[in-house]
């Protein structure tokens, strides 16, 4: 398939950026034990952007409110209900499905319109300039949050109560976090699509966590995982004209799979 | 307040010299959801230097305790002190001076930290938000592991080590930023004994050098010798609180082990 220089460049631009800060997230997320919430807040994202297709206004903005909305309610509703974390992402990861495929339906005109299927699939299309922008800025945000309370996000990481007790402000950094991810999520949807966003976060982590045992190295490999796999999927979307979101997520899946049959860390001592 | 009809039983009159480093007034937590509150009208005080020991059988409140003295928990009614910090007000301030051994903590075995990593970690919130370790920082922590019997864990990954090691890294993370009190919740649990001996040792050491300790045990042969004072708990509430012996030689105490300490 051949692309305009200028629409090759944003597509490469947008993967690569997309697959650095959802990787990076991933860690945190993952590590800090807020898997069913980024994986409900993905799925919000998917909810939100249907829906504002189907209002006929931009989806980014809605993406990013639906999962800035659900994040907020999860914590809250789940901890006064008793609910299960398994039992919350179960209901939510189908309720929001449920919803993102109801408003996709209730789109005006061709019920397969682009922008609908784009949402779903993730096209190298979806992702425009000032998106590829957004990205590269949250990028920025990402790296300067890293660098300058990366002993605040370790001990998070190890230990949430033992670092609220030695001093650290907890849930000032946590809801920076979920923040950082609702942007991840909402600004990579169109790249990879709304039911597939969540393994750019979780792949590269889950990946690098087979081979060491030092947070730096995780913090620093798994953007790079994420970026590789991004560009590798983006590749061969466009060597076998496969959709660019499937075709990332394939490539990342292999390769985690690979790296859990390889892992040396289950053998050494 | 909900416990004045049971005020623990005066023993003796401490002698023991120095400012109040920890106050509380009449407190009493509720765990959210729960309807009966955890710990009933705390009244406690404990003086800079001083080495307690807190006892009582399990869910007596002796780790709601220490996390209540931490400003884990919201007060649902009285009102405490720490060095010289009101408990609700400034939370940040008092922890960033305490060091806290966790209860039964278990780490994944693939975590990925090394056993030095987790000593530093002590500093991330005594140091405060962009603030960064310094080289004393980092040979205290150094001196910390050795002082536990761990510097050639240093490298090990945390999750790798023995119920014990892993005890005694956590001990290590809460000395390295020389806290004015350590608050240590069942430290001896996963010791053999001479683990225990060496490691009751190295907390005896701190206590002398100045530091204040809360210890909470429900092993009473397990604790150090220095530890003049205990505060006997039972369901929320302070039974005794008086010398080692006069609490160890206690009705109280008969009853709520059933006499198997003596
Ligand atoms: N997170 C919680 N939510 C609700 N109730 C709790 C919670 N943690 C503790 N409790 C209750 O508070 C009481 C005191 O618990 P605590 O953990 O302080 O006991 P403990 O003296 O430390 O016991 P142990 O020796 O078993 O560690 C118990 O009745 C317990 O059930
Ligand atoms: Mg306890």
């Amino acid at each position: 398939m051949w692309l305009p220089p200028a629409l090759m460049i944003t597509a490469v631009a947008g993967a690569v950026l997309a697959g650095f800060t959802c990787s990076v997230m991933g860690v945190f997320v993952v590590r800090m034990n807020l898997s069913s919430i980024g994986f409900a807040m993905s799925h919000a994202a998917f909810a939100g952007a249907a829906f504002g297709i189907m209002i006929g206004s931009d989806p980014l903005p809605m993406a990013l409110l639906a999962s800035f909305l659900v994040a907020l309610v999860i914590g809250p509703v789940s901890h006064i209900a008793g609910l299960r974390p398994e039992i919350v992402l179960g209901f939510l990861f189908s309720l929001l499905i449920a919803l993102g495929f109801l408003f996709l339906h209730m789109v005006p005109g061709e019920a397969t319109s682009g922008a609908a299927l784009r949402i779903l699939w993730g096209s190298i299309f979806g992702v425009s300039r000032y998106e590829v922008v957004a990205l590269g800025a949250l990028s920025a945000v990402v790296v300067v949050f890293v660098a300058l309370f990366n002993k605040e996000i370790a001990a998070m990481m190890f230990h949430r109560k033992l670092a609220e007790a030695s001093g650290i402000d907890t849930q000032a950094f946590l809801t920076a976090i979920l923040f950082m991810t609702g942007f991840s999520v909402a600004l990579s949807l169109k790249l990879v699509g709304g039911l597939l966003v969540y393994a750019l976060m979780i792949n590269p982590t889950s990946t690098v966590y087979q081979f060491t045992f030092d947070f730096r190295k995780m913090v620093i490999g798994s953007p790079i995982i994420g970026m590789t796999t991004c560009l590798a999927g983006f590749w061969a979307s466009l060597l076998w004209d496969l959709p660019v979101g499937t075709a990332i997520v394939l490539v990342s899946a292999i390769v985690l799979a690979g790296a859990i049959v390889a892992s040396p860390k289950r053998r050494r001592g | 307040m909900n416990g004045a009809g049971r005020r623990p039983r005066p023993i003796s009159s401490r002698s023991s010299s120095g400012e109040t480093v920890i106050e509380l007034r009449g407190v009493s937590t509720t765990y959210e959801g729960e309807r009966t509150p955890a710990l009933h009208g705390i009244d406690m005080s404990v003086r800079r230097g001083e080495f307690v020991a807190i006892v009582g059988p399990n869910g007596a409140g002796k780790t709601t305790l220490l996390e209540v003295v931490l400003g884990l928990l919201p007060l649902s009614s009285g009102r405490g002190s720490v060095l010289g910090c009101d408990l609700a007000r400034e939370r940040y301030a008092i922890r960033r001076r305490m060091g806290y051994v966790i209860q039964n903590f278990e780490l994944d075995p693939l975590a990925p930290f090394l056993a030095r990593d987790v000593v530093m970690m002590g500093f991330a919130g005594s140091l405060g938000p962009l603030r960064y370790p310094s080289v004393h920082d980092r040979e205290a922590a150094v001196e910390a592991l050795s002082r536990v019997g761990m510097s050639m864990m240093a490298d090990r990954p945390a999750g790798k080590l023995s119920g014990g090691e892993f005890q005694r890294l956590l001990l290590a993370r809460a000395l390295a930023t020389d806290p004015d009190i350590i608050l240590l919740d069942e430290p001896f649990a996963n010791l053999d004994a001479s683990a225990r001996a060496s490691v009751g040792s190295v907390v005896d050491r701190v206590n002398q050098a100045g530091a204040t300790v809360l210890m909470v045990s429900h092993d009473l042969h397990a604790i150090p010798s220095r530890c003049a004072r205990a505060v006997l708990m039972d369901r929320g509430r302070i039974v005794l609180d008086g010398t080692m012996e006069a609490v160890l030689s206690s009705r109280e105490i008969d009853e709520l082990y059933g006499g198997c300490c003596h």
